[in-house]
């Protein structure tokens, strides 16, 4: 249906955005490299081509506008008028004119500039042809900007328009301002309309819908009508004589019978009266409203003289429809909004008049053919004269009564909970209607877990014979078990064995360990022969000791190692000490000995003596005492003179780079580079 | 509220604990711990990982089949309660666990039962072959148990010492 469509119209840009639109667009969309040199044909296609770009899609925006906004003649006339009213007619049709021409100037501009650039001759000529097609064409749209602006407001009006659908059912609200009109719509739908105690607080059309015999009805609230002549009417207004014109719907006309509206019911009586021109074959219902403060028996006579004249007129429309003039009580109904009064019946005599009017209007329409086509009752056909009614029995009857009986009189767990304090502070008791085999165990709490076990996965029947059952089984298997209970032994160790075992296994992981450090610093242990043993690993002593430990006598050993080893240094003189010759010595005091010998044989027994300096230790690639002293003043020489200046000597510390690249350059993948 | 077992390494996860993950297919893995989880991401089989129940399980470390574990069974019909029923339950858990543990047990002595006799043989010929490393075989001669030898006592005289130090230095 076209008034759907009133939402969904494109945005209208405004002049100056339009125009920045589509030049960027082709800025964007169409090559934008071209060289002077470039052959002449390639230039004035590549201008071309911008300019028959950019009038194809003016053309195609401007044809959208054009197409998308409804052209008054063709909608609903409801529409057509209701847009008339709010826009006036005329001027949204120039501007949709105006937007046409526009269209049209913009293609002819590119058709003569599309002409002249067939013969331009330099990148110059043609580049400037393009400048000014495009400048044309933009200021044709600059011209046309008002009318652009004017659209964009009436589509933006247009879409908040109620969707009201001029086909179906519909009840339209009328009467004078404030006599309770939005009231009553609020009532029977839920729309939400602004009631305030002042004239005109609905200023356009609201429509709610409401369901009536599983059909739905649209309810359409208008704004109030004053009674004035039909020029002077505002726009406001016209929005509901509009409505009221051309929807084919049942009216209810609402009278303020307390005339707090601020008018009187002669007042509305007129209005009655000068419209009823418009409730020409539409179902007609007087409502009186507001009869919490003033009922309708109690008006005075003229006012009951003017209401039933208005009755009158409103049976004369229910004798035009169908001629059933039986119930006035459907053309002249009292309720109250404030109370709720009477709005239900009003709604349903409402909707009751019109289907009857639309079912008859539908029936004598040649379409009926085609709706009585779609359903057929069957009915059975009847055999015999003899009434069948139908057949409840008795205790069905009864126990229907009954039923209503205790729904009135039964509590209800919500009654429960209300009384208990509501709903955050009662909750009920859900095991109160548990079915068990006795009722005190309603209470009972079972535990799910126990022993790091849920308990439900172990709830069984017969788990008291299971578990007999495997006790007993338990219990056999135990004896069985103490049965065979004895391993034999085997061979055990003496304890003097398992010593030995003890032993071989230390030395075997002594041996692992000493190879595994061997084998870490090979490349940095020097290779020197045994007979130089600077750490004196080697000595008769230990060879003794692990050959005892092996259990065999080392003396032998040791003496034959003592009578070959040579003695490299002061043998001669260690043996004279001892007393062998007294004479021989030069020494007039043959006791003392020499110093040497008093130095390195001062503590030797219990205490380890540190080398002098002077000592040459074998190994070391020095001949002689006097070599390795002179090899000592040679180095302390060399470094004296750069000690005593404190400079830098080869055991101080030195940074080669002192900004090395790899740590001072760089991006990092993620994050700053703050910190180096 | 249940107590479930995870799916890599079969311990219990209490509630409050550990990560649930639900696969594309709706199968629920639950993990006790984020070990399980990252193993599990890892693509790895707990069959193939040591510590996990189910390794044991298949290399037949602990004992797989047994009656004890019929008991607890997931039901999904509840049952009605009764309270002598509840009462029977409550007091077969333990009972049950406990014929669990010492089946366990026994399993675990049956694996364990050739072990004292192996090592022993292994002992005595480890002993044999290698005595050669505490005892001199001229020792062994004289004395052919596998035992330590005695250790000789060497008298060291004065001289002998001295000429020793001289040496030495």
């Amino acid at each position: 249906m076209v008034q759907y469509n009133f939402k969904k119209i494109t945005v209208v840009p405004n002049g100056k955005d339009f125009v920045d639109i589509i030049l960027s667009r082709t800025q964007r969309q169409t090559p934008t490299v071209v060289h002077k040199g470039y052959a002449i044909s390639r230039l004035r296609q590549f201008y071309m081509r911008k300019v028959k770009y950019t009038q194809q899609n003016f053309h195609d925006k401007l044809s959208t506008i054009i197409d998308e906004f409804p052209r008054l003649d063709d909608i609903h006339p409801f529409y057509g008028d209701l847009l008339h009213v709010l826009y006036n007619k005329d001027h949204y049709k120039l501007a949709l004119g105006q937007i046409n021409t526009a269209r049209n100037l913009i293609g002819k501009i590119a058709k003569d500039y599309v002409k002249l650039l067939k013969y331009g001759d330099s990148l110059y000529r043609c580049k400037c042809l393009k400048v000014a097609a495009l400048g044309r064409m933009c200021t044709v749209l600059k011209r046309v900007g008002p009318s652009l602006a004017y659209l964009e407001q009436v589509r933006q009006h247009m879409a908040r328009l109620p969707s009201i659908d001029p086909n179906t059912r519909t009840i339209l609200i009328c009467g004078y301002p404030n006599v309770g009109k939005s009231s009553f719509i609020n009532k029977i739908t839920r729309a939400d309309v602004d009631v305030q105690p002042y004239a005109f607080t609905t200023k356009s059309l609201f429509v709610g819908h409401t369901d009536y015999k599983y059909l739905r009805y649209q309810v359409i609230d208008t704004p109030g009508i004053l009674d004035r002549p039909f020029e002077d009417r505002n726009i406001i207004e016209m929005c509901s004589i509009t409505a009221l014109a051309h929807l084919r719907a049942a009216i209810l006309f609402f009278l303020d019978i307390s005339g707090s509206c601020g008018y009187t019911i002669a007042q509305q009586a007129a209005l009655f009266h000068s419209i009823k021109s418009l409730f020409m074959n539409k179902p007609l219902i007087i409502v009186c409203n507001k009869t919490d403060l003033q009922p309708l028996d109690g008006i005075s006579e003229e006012d009951m003289k003017l209401v039933m004249e208005m009755k009158s007129e409103a049976l004369k429309t229910v004798i035009g429809q169908g001629g059933e003039a039986t119930s006035d009580d459907s053309v002249l109904l009292t309720m109250s909004t404030l109370t709720e009064d009477g709005v239900i019946s009003v709604k349903n005599a409402a909707c009751e008049r019109l289907l009857d009017q639309r079912v008859e209007v539908k029936m004598k329409s040649k379409k009926i053919n085609d709706c009585l086509n779609r359903f057929h009752v069957a009915i059975p056909k009847p055999r015999d004269q003899k009434e069948r009614p139908p057949c409840i029995p008795q205790a069905v009857l009864e126990a229907k009564a009954k039923e209503a009986a205790e729904k009135e009189k039964r509590k209800t767990e919500k009654d429960l909970e209300n009384e208990n304090g509501g709903a955050g502070v009662y909750s009920m008791n859900l095991r109160k209607h548990y079915i068990l085999a006795n009722d005190e165990w309603k209470e009972d709490i079972l535990p799910e877990i126990l022993d790091g076990h849920n308990v439900y996965d172990f709830i069984d029947p017969d788990i008291l014979q299971r578990v007999e059952e495997l006790e007993r089984e338990e219990g056999i298997r135990q004896a069985e078990e103490e049965n065979d209970e004895f391993e034999i032994d085997g061979a055990e160790l003496t304890p003097e064995q398992q010593a030995a075992l003890a032993e071989i296994r230390k030395k075997k992981s002594l041996l692992i360990q000493e190879h595994r450090i061997k084998k870490s610093n090979a490349e940095s242990r020097p290779t020197v022969p045994r007979k130089f043993d600077k750490d004196k690993q080697y000595t008769s002593e230990r060879m003794g000791r692990q050959l005892s430990s092996l259990g065999l006598d080392p003396s032998l050993a040791i003496q034959r190692m003592r009578s070959r080893s040579v003695s490299r240094r002061g043998r001669k003189r260690d043996r004279s000490p001892e007393g062998a010759d007294g004479g021989d010595r030069m020494d007039v005091d043959g006791d003392t000995p020499g110093k040497k010998q008093r130095l390195s044989r001062s503590r030797s027994r219990s205490r380890s003596v540190s080398r002098p300096p002077h000592e040459v230790v074998p190994g070391e690639g020095l001949k002689d005492s006097a070599q390795k002293i002179k090899a000592i003043k040679l180095a302390k020489k060399s470094v004296k003179k750069r000690n005593k200046q404190a400079r830098r000597g080869e055991a101080d510390r030195v940074i080669p780079t002192l900004r090395p690249k790899h740590l001072f350059s760089g991006k990092r993948s993620t994050g700053k580079t703050d910190r180096r | 509220m249940r107590l479930e077992k995870c799916w890599f390494c079969s311990s219990t996860v209490y509630p409050g604990h550990g990560i649930q993950f639900v696969r594309n297919d709706a199968k629920i893995f639950r993990f006790c711990r984020s070990k399980c989880h990252k193993n599990f991401k890892m693509k790895r089989n707990p069959r193939k990982v040591k510590w996990t129940k189910a390794y044991r399980r298949v290399h037949g470390k602990d004992m797989t089949q047994d009656s004890t574990f019929e008991f607890e069974r997931k039901r999904n019909r509840p049952e009605r309660y009764d309270r002598n029923l509840a009462e029977t339950v409550l007091k077969a858990i333990p009972k049950i666990d406990k014929i669990r543990v010492t089946r366990e047990e026994r399993h675990h002595k049956n694996r364990m039962k050739g072990k004292k006799e192996k090592l022993q043989k292994e002992a005595a010929k480890e002993l044999e072959q290698s005595i050669s490393l505490v005892k001199a075989p001229s020792a062994l001669q004289k004395d052919p148990s596998l035992t330590l030898p005695q250790k000789i006592k060497v008298s060291v005289s004065q001289r002998q010492s001295e000429d020793n130090n001289a040496m030495e230095e």
